[in-house]
């Protein structure tokens, strides 16, 4: 770690003690502008203690600003602004949004969503409007009465991203229920991922099925099992997520001879078009999947392994194992590195063409299920 | 039910709902109270009733566990009634040893 970080440290608790929330130095507020003219990328993820963000700049493969929020730890998702100044993170239980200047580590955004005795939990589910003017959550509400707990309609709700802290909601809309990953579309509609995904109309609420998915019945296979608490296509344009799903080889339901399948459903942000494909085989456990940008036939997973896949060919072509868990996979622009973070307190850094281990990046506390976001600034 | 025996209250409520056909309130509760009831393999076993698809160390996954109450039985519930349970250990592989067990309050 270079003095930066260790000054970033220094500074970070100071100000956590004066108010929750670090400020740095004009000296460290200029770190991310610097390269005037070029461009540079950077990757923002989150970890314990409470809730601390971390920028790191991905040319030096160090953590150059550390922001602790006033808010409790999970999940951790993140969004970002258009104009890559402002990040929005879902967490403190679940609970809220908090978005943060990551120029200056100011709380420039929060919300209220949790009101009188109805309490609110979003799981993973946050999106930004295209125009940055909105954030979107998918609400499970809870009316929690003396002696009794009454469930209400699930909604999605909308945050005015200027009306500053502990912000309510603008507007809603009734929503489906188990909705866990969200983002929208570059023509503003929501794509929420729940048993199938959908698509809202943000003006005027309505939303219908674009692809199904729990409900996509195929004879020859089983339904299709999801765990969708990561929305890691951001890099290709793209809403992302797996699934797996066995084929009968014999009888129909005859999972003895059956064998398992990953897969994935792509909706592309700047067309609508939504598709589902299977990549390859289920040979063991992953948690997120990501497709390598310019040649999206290469599809990588992680959780103890990190996988390659031709999705043309089926075919798992390349598998390292990993030093410990790591939940969350995310590329670079270029897709020459790709960054694993989440589960524990590190950034690994692995060249997919060898999947060998490039670098590896200390973090404080623990990632836990946090997304990472990968964006680039020009100075 | 015909393997398994109710030995606690919740267990005995279940029982009961399935007698009244009441079971779609039963799945109900896992919602508002913020937990799962389900006892997948998952902790313990992985989907191939092996080991070696669970994560690595467990201590990756502890929080993981218990941020979204995805196993109440085995780890804390900290998206709802024990919120601070990782207070004082940032650091699952560190400090885990300032990881204390919870129980219910006491009913008045």
């Amino acid at each position: 770690m270079n003095s930066n970080f260790y000054h970033t440290l220094l500074l970070s608790g100071v100000a956590l003690l004066l108010s929750g929330c670090q400020s740095l130095s004009t000296k460290e507020q200029s770190i991310i502008s610097t390269a005037k003219g070029s461009e540079k990328e950077f990757l923002i993820t989150v970890t314990r203690p409470n809730t601390t963000l971390h920028v790191i700049d991905l040319q030096k493969n160090e953590v150059i600003r550390q922001c602790d929020l006033p808010a409790g730890p999970g999940p951790g998702t993140l969004v970002m602004s258009p104009d890559n100044s402002i990040v929005y993170i879902l967490t403190d239980h679940f609970s809220e949004i908090y978005g943060v200047n990551i120029d200056n580590c100011d709380v420039v955004f929060s919300t209220q969503q949790s009101t009188d005795n109805i309490r609110v939990k979003s799981i993973a589910s946050i999106a930004i409007s295209p125009d940055g003017k909105e954030i979107y959550t998918h609400q499970n509400r809870v009316k929690m009465m003396s002696d009794h707990y009454q469930m209400l309609p699930p909604q999605i709700a909308v945050f005015d991203t200027s009306a500053g802290l502990k912000v309510k909601t603008s507007r809603t809309f009734d929503a489906p229920r188990q909705i866990a990953t969200m983002d929208t579309l570059e023509s503003g509609e929501l794509v929420m991922g729940g048993q199938d995904i959908f698509l809202m109309d943000m003006h005027s609420g309505k939303y219908k099925v674009i692809l199904p998915s729990l409900n996509d019945v195929q004879p020859g296979y089983s339904a299709k099992d999801v765990l969708t608490v990561w929305q890691m296509g951001k890099v290709n344009n793209e809403f992302y997520r797996m699934y797996s799903r066995a084929k009968y080889n014999g009888k129909e339901g005859d999972l003895s001879n059956a064998e398992y399948i990953w897969g994935h459903e792509v909706v592309n942000l700047k067309t609508g078009e939504a598709q589902a494909k299977d990549f390859g085989p289920l040979k063991g456990v992953l948690f997120t999947s990501i497709r390598r940008p310019g040649q999206l036939n290469r599809v990588y997973g992680t959780l103890n392994d990190l996988n390659e896949y031709d999705s043309i060919t089926k075919k798992l072509i390349r598998s390292v194992d990993l030093p410990h868990t790591y939940y969350c996979i995310n590329f670079s622009h270029d897709g020459s590195k790709i960054y694993l973070s989440g589960a524990l307190d590190s950034v690994a850094v692995y060249d997919p063409d060898t999947l060998k281990k490039l670098a590896h990046i200390k973090l404080t506390g623990d990632g836990s299920m946090s997304t990472s976001i990968i964006f680039k600034r020009k100075g | 039910m015909k393997h398994l025996k109710a030995i606690n209250s919740k267990a005995h409520k279940v029982n009961e709902a399935l007698k009244n056909d009441d079971l779609d309130e039963v799945m109900a509760m896992q919602s508002p109270v913020g937990c799962t009831a389900t006892t997948d393999p998952g902790w313990e076993v992985d989907m191939f009733g092996s080991v070696s698809g669970l994560c690595q160390p467990m201590e990756a996954d502890l929080y993981g566990c218990s941020d979204p109450c995805w196993w109440p039985a085995q780890v804390p519930d900290m998206m709802n009634t024990y919120p601070d349970w990782s207070k004082n250990a940032d650091s699952a592989t560190k400090d885990w040893r300032n990881l204390e067990s919870v129980y219910p309050e006491e009913k008045e």
